[in-house]
């Protein structure tokens, strides 16, 4: 019950968040950061965090534009290969993080559909984009007629979601802190008694994932 | 995580180089560079000095611990500390791993540099592989890893994280199947720290 | 006994660790067999039960549920089998592209070729759908190190169009200093070798 209210919580702090940051204008560098540190985020996190496809688009907007100039510029000047470089340093990073959560979306399929249409109906922030949810949707359509096809022999309806891959949301990860944090409550798989921590700005912990989920998303801590 | 990537990381860091060439200011996507003039250092990132040292218009100026005598302080500092001490850089290993391939020329006493920054990392492994031992003992449920670097996290990825999983489970089956409690009490639940 | 050619299939894949043994239709088939025969004996005796439910029904409730906790299994095995070997072909498509080898290609069954398609059709979907211009997750799987690389060819490939427009010759031992990027999917192909 704690962490339901505590959520509720944070989404109405993401939400006011949201509305200050529409009044900055990021620079790139502040932009490649917010990627690296959700490319990170995405890679230790055992389930799909919430998208982060604005920093996304940001960022192959950059890329595009850059590579366009990239194009007038001769092709025996140094500056070339290095802007080519970078430009190829950051496809790398968006990329590998749009892979990250392809994998899992695969991977939890049926778990993570679930967990988007109940968002859905409680009108509730969706964690894919709209082009992640077509795939999840094209994915599990693929699978299911593929299964239909090999059981076609039986009439069997033993439905291959009633026991779906689903993440370890209690596997241990390393985090850093952004700020201050007190009284991070540690789920040691117990209900009694549960340790609390504080977590000091920059101080670095391992401690499992379920412990620290809410903090992941609200950018307090980041995964390394 | 792919060595690679801890690599990929470490190279946004900056360092100084002398280049040999002039240019104005280069706009970067992550930041201006320049301008360059010869003979006057300038700051770019790592991975930049990598490819202008490899197109030879450049010289790598040695991060400032990377000197033979400071990395023996810091040596002798980390023998002594029971907890990590602060490494000068996040991304020490990578540095020192890419410079001394292929920067070697431009570093003096690279040989002996090679050596005690092994010799740092060795020490600092044996100190993190008791303390994963004490963590694993003690039954902790967390523990700080304060001042370790991505690339020694990397190194006891994913053996730590999966032994404490694995305890995890143990300790939840047992507290979920038995329904003496007096059984679970044995498993203390301290919590052992990396650094204290 | 029941379930056993079921749990051979699994230990079949199993043994195969990440390679794609052949297809084994024979073996899915006797495994589907044996799921309709069990289910035909419990509609017959579940019809014979129905007939003499005032006397004896009773002594087929245990049989019948013996043979459901069979057919359940035989099922879920039979889904365990074709679900890993798509996992197994999904890979196979990243690792190799398009176009699987040929030795791995005659290890797939009719409907699994037809996924692999179906599966390389969403995944360009998606990529197409990402930005403005999309993006290409298929290549770039590693960070990247140097603009150029140098590979060696180890077959007779024949003419290869470079982006910029100009052809090159790939005859087998030549040696070639390419753009890495270019170069990716040929490496994974098994036609160049990367030289570091």
């Amino acid at each position: 019950m704690e962490n339901l209210n505590l959520s509720d919580d944070l989404d109405l702090e993401n939400a006011l968040q949201d509305e200050n940051d529409e009044d900055e204008q990021l620079t790139p560098a502040e932009v490649i950061e917010l990627m690296e540190e959700a490319w990170l985020n995405e890679k230790f996190a055992p389930e799909i965090l919430p998208h982060k496809f604005d920093v996304v688009e940001c960022l192959l907007g950059q890329i595009t534009y850059m590579e366009d100039n990239i194009q007038n510029l001769e092709s025996k000047d140094f500056r070339k290969t290095i802007h080519q470089l970078e430009v190829d340093r950051l496809r790398f990073l968006v990329c590998s993080y749009l892979r990250t959560r392809i994998e899992k979306i695969e991977a939890y399929c049926n778990h993570i559909m679930k967990q988007e249409s109940e968002r859905i109906s409680k009108g509730e922030d969706q964690y894919l984009t709209e082009s992640e949810f077509q795939f999840l949707k094209d994915f599990i359509q693929s699978l299911d007629s593929h299964f239909e096809k090999v059981t076609s022999f039986t009439v069997v309806t033993e439905d291959w979601k009633s026991q779906p891959v689903v993440p370890n949301v209690h596997s241990f990860v390393f985090l850093k802190s952004k700020q201050e944090v007190e009284g991070v409550i540690i789920d040691d798989g117990r209900n009694d008694e549960n340790d609390l921590v504080d977590l000091d700005k920059g101080s670095q912990l391992i401690i499992s994932y379920n412990s620290v989920a809410n903090l992941i998303k609200k950018g307090d801590v980041h995964l390394i | 995580m792919d060595p690679d990537e801890v690599e990929f990381l470490g190279e946004k860091q900056y360092i100084s180089i002398i280049p040999t060439f002039s240019s104005n200011v280069i706009h970067l996507i992550s930041g201006d560079v320049g301008p360059f003039r010869p003979s006057i250092p300038i700051r770019v990132p790592f991975w930049m000095a990598m490819q202008l040292k490899q197109q030879r218009i450049c010289k790598i100026e040695p991060p400032e611990w990377m000197e033979v005598d400071k990395l023996e302080a810091i040596k002798e500092d980390e023998k002594n500390s029971r907890t990590f001490t602060k490494m000068p850089s996040d991304h020490y290993m990578v540095e020192a791993k890419i410079l001394l391939a292929s920067a070697t020329d431009d570093i003096p006493r690279a040989d002996e540099i090679r050596t005690i920054i092994k010799d740092i990392w060795d020490v600092r492994m044996s100190k993190l592989r008791s303390s994963v031992d004490v963590l694993v003992k003690n039954n902790g449920s967390y523990a700080a890893v304060d001042n370790l670097t991505l690339m020694e996290i990397n190194s006891i990825r994913p053996l730590l994280p999966h032994a404490l999983d694995t305890l995890y489970r143990l300790k939840n089956s047992i507290t979920g199947g038995s329904s003496q409690s007096q059984s679970t009490t044995t498993f203390s639940r301290s919590t052992t720290s990396f650094h204290s | 006994m029941f379930g056993e050619k079921a749990c051979d299939l699994i230990k079949e894949l199993s043994r195969a660790e990440d390679n794609l043994p052949a297809y084994n239709t024979d073996l899915v088939t006797e495994v589907g067999n044996e799921i309709k025969v069990l289910i035909e004996k419990n509609q017959e005796d579940a019809q014979i039960s129905e007939d003499s439910r005032a006397s004896d029904g009773l002594s087929y409730i245990s049989t019948v549920k013996i043979r459901h906790a069979a057919v359940k299994r035989n099922f879920r095995c039979l889904l365990a089998y074709h679900y890993n070997r798509l996992k197994c072909i999904r890979t196979m498509r990243w690792e190799f592209g398009s176009i699987l080898p040929a030795d791995i290609k005659v290890n797939m069954s009719a409907t699994e070729s037809e996924w692999f398609t179906k599966y390389s059709r969403l995944m360009t979907q998606y990529m197409r759908s990402v930005g403005e211009e999309g993006v290409n997750l298929w290549v770039d799987l590693k960070p990247p190190k140097a603009l150029y690389i140098e590979v060696r060819c180890l077959v007779d490939y024949g003419k290869f169009e470079l982006n910029d427009g100009s052809v090159i010759f790939l005859k087998k031992h030549s040696r070639h200093y390419l753009p890495r990027s270019e170069c990716e999917e040929l490496i994974r192909q098994g036609v160049f070798y990367h030289i570091n």
